[in-house]
């Protein structure tokens, strides 16, 4: 999806229907971002609610020349992060980050069947398992097809930050895939 | 694996963020180095799977009816009033008096009429007795279930259209037909009718919805969609052109 950047009407009806127009064809995005991140139905739709409510409220103050879809994902986020859910997760989050070790994969084999075969069940939870801080890079850039820098608006980290987790991100789901497909060949596999 | 100065840049390559000139040389690398493409034929592989697999949830109907619900009534009041809806309430009243008044009420009962039709659509877990994108599968459903005929229009390859199917309604005690498109995320809702004494052609609908309305063929047609004006125009056109006599 191409990002979406809002020349501003100087009036205020204007600018709720610019909103709507905006606003709208991301609900189905949002609410599936949100449903990964809360990882609940209920929570996901009050979450989704409320940052209509707050993007709405507060579109007469959205910047000229910002992206839109990632200030939206924005305010989600930081929704989100100060739920009690997200105050949770976040601390997952840091531990994580921290704990994280580069692993060597081997690059011999390049395992492009196995990841061809893998069905969407197994990809799914190759993507639950993730550290929320990968989780969320990796659907912004793969379903949501974000760019770096609207990735960096999105969750207000450096772009070299987005690089980096998502590289690391793709690599925990490459190695989930292989090892559930390769250690035991019947399981995940169509 | 050999240790290629590339094998940095294939993240970057597989997501379309190399500079041009990067991206041309890379290109050419490719062709020479079969590491370095498999490497790329498994990003992609990845980034596929991910794409299918994230996909996971979609919004619920009466999350967006709910949404649409949030935002009606401060569109039609406009952020200037800032929530204050009991300030504004006298000229609400006078606002929704005047739009009342300067329309015959024959076609605001129907456009309410058809407007409480398209939402009760887009909540209902069923929304269509017949499922099906193809037109001559629609279409033969209504024989036998209504006193007339009407073509659905065909769709061309890469329409924003899509036909998600249709329905049996009632309106001012007249069955119908509604057809049930999908234009982006929006839905829109074409309403077939007898042709009766109506003057005029609805096509203003309210602050929510646009309802767009014309005869032809000695049909009664109307669009109901909480999408943008110019879709509905779009596929009224498509309409008007397949029931050209």
């Amino acid at each position: 999806m191409a990002a979406t950047v809002v020349a501003r009407g100087n009036v205020s009806g204007v600018e709720n229907k610019d909103f709507e127009r905006l606003a709208v064809p991301l609900l189905d995005g949002l609410y599936n971002f949100a449903r990964w991140l809360c990882g609940d139905a209920d929570e996901a739709r009050d979450l989704v609610q409320e940052t209509f409510l707050k993007s709405l409220k507060g579109f007469s103050s959205f910047r000229e020349g910002t992206n839109f879809r990632a200030w939206m994902f924005r305010i989600l986020r930081n929704t989100f992060l100060t739920s009690r859910t997200g105050l949770e997760r976040r601390n997952t989050l840091q531990e994580d980050e921290e704990g994280f070790e580069e692993s060597s994969v081997s690059q011999e084999t390049p395992e492009i069947a196995l990841i061809r075969r893998a069905n969407t069940e197994l990809v799914q939870a190759a993507i639950a398992q993730l550290a929320p801080a990968f989780q969320e890079v990796i659907l912004l850039a793969d379903l949501e097809e974000m760019k770096y820098q609207e990735i960096a608006e999105a969750l207000d980290i450096p772009i070299g930050t987005v690089m980096s987790r998502l590289a690391r991100a793709r690599k925990q789901v490459r190695e989930h895939i292989v090892v559930a497909l390769g250690g035991k060949r019947t399981v995940g596999v169509k | 694996m050999t240790n290629c100065e590339w094998r940095e840049k294939i993240g970057l390559y597989v997501d379309g963020e190399l500079e041009p000139s990067a991206e041309q040389a890379i290109t050419g690398h490719l062709q020479n180095c079969p590491d370095c493409s498999s490497a790329v034929l498994e990003q992609q592989a990845l980034k596929k799977a991910v794409r299918v697999a994230g996909k996971r949830f979609t919004a619920p109907p009466e999350l967006y009816a709910s949404i649409q619900r949030q935002m009606m009534p401060k569109r039609s009041l406009g952020l200037w009033f800032k929530w204050s809806a009991l300030a504004a309430s006298a000229v609400l009243v006078a606002l929704v008096a005047f739009a009342l008044l300067s329309r015959p009420s024959t076609s605001s009962a129907t456009v309410a009429q058809l407007i409480d039709q398209h939402v009760t659509m887009l909540a209902s877990a069923n929304p269509v007795d017949v499922i099906s994108s193809d037109r001559h599968t629609v279409k033969p459903w209504y024989q036998g279930k209504l006193p007339f005929t009407f073509n659905p229009p065909e769709l061309a390859a890469g329409s924003p259209f899509t036909l998600i199917g249709g329905r049996l309604t009632y309106a001012q005690h007249a069955p119908g037909a509604e057809l049930v498109y999908q234009v982006r995320q929006h839905k829109m809702s074409v309403f077939i009718f007898q042709a009766r004494d109506v003057s005029g052609e609805p096509s203003a609908g309210n602050q929510a919805f646009v309802v767009n309305g014309w005869q032809q063929g000695g049909l009664q047609y109307y669009i109901v969609t909480d999408g943008a004006r110019e879709d509905a125009d779009r596929l009224r056109a498509l309409l008007q052109d397949a029931n050209r006599q």
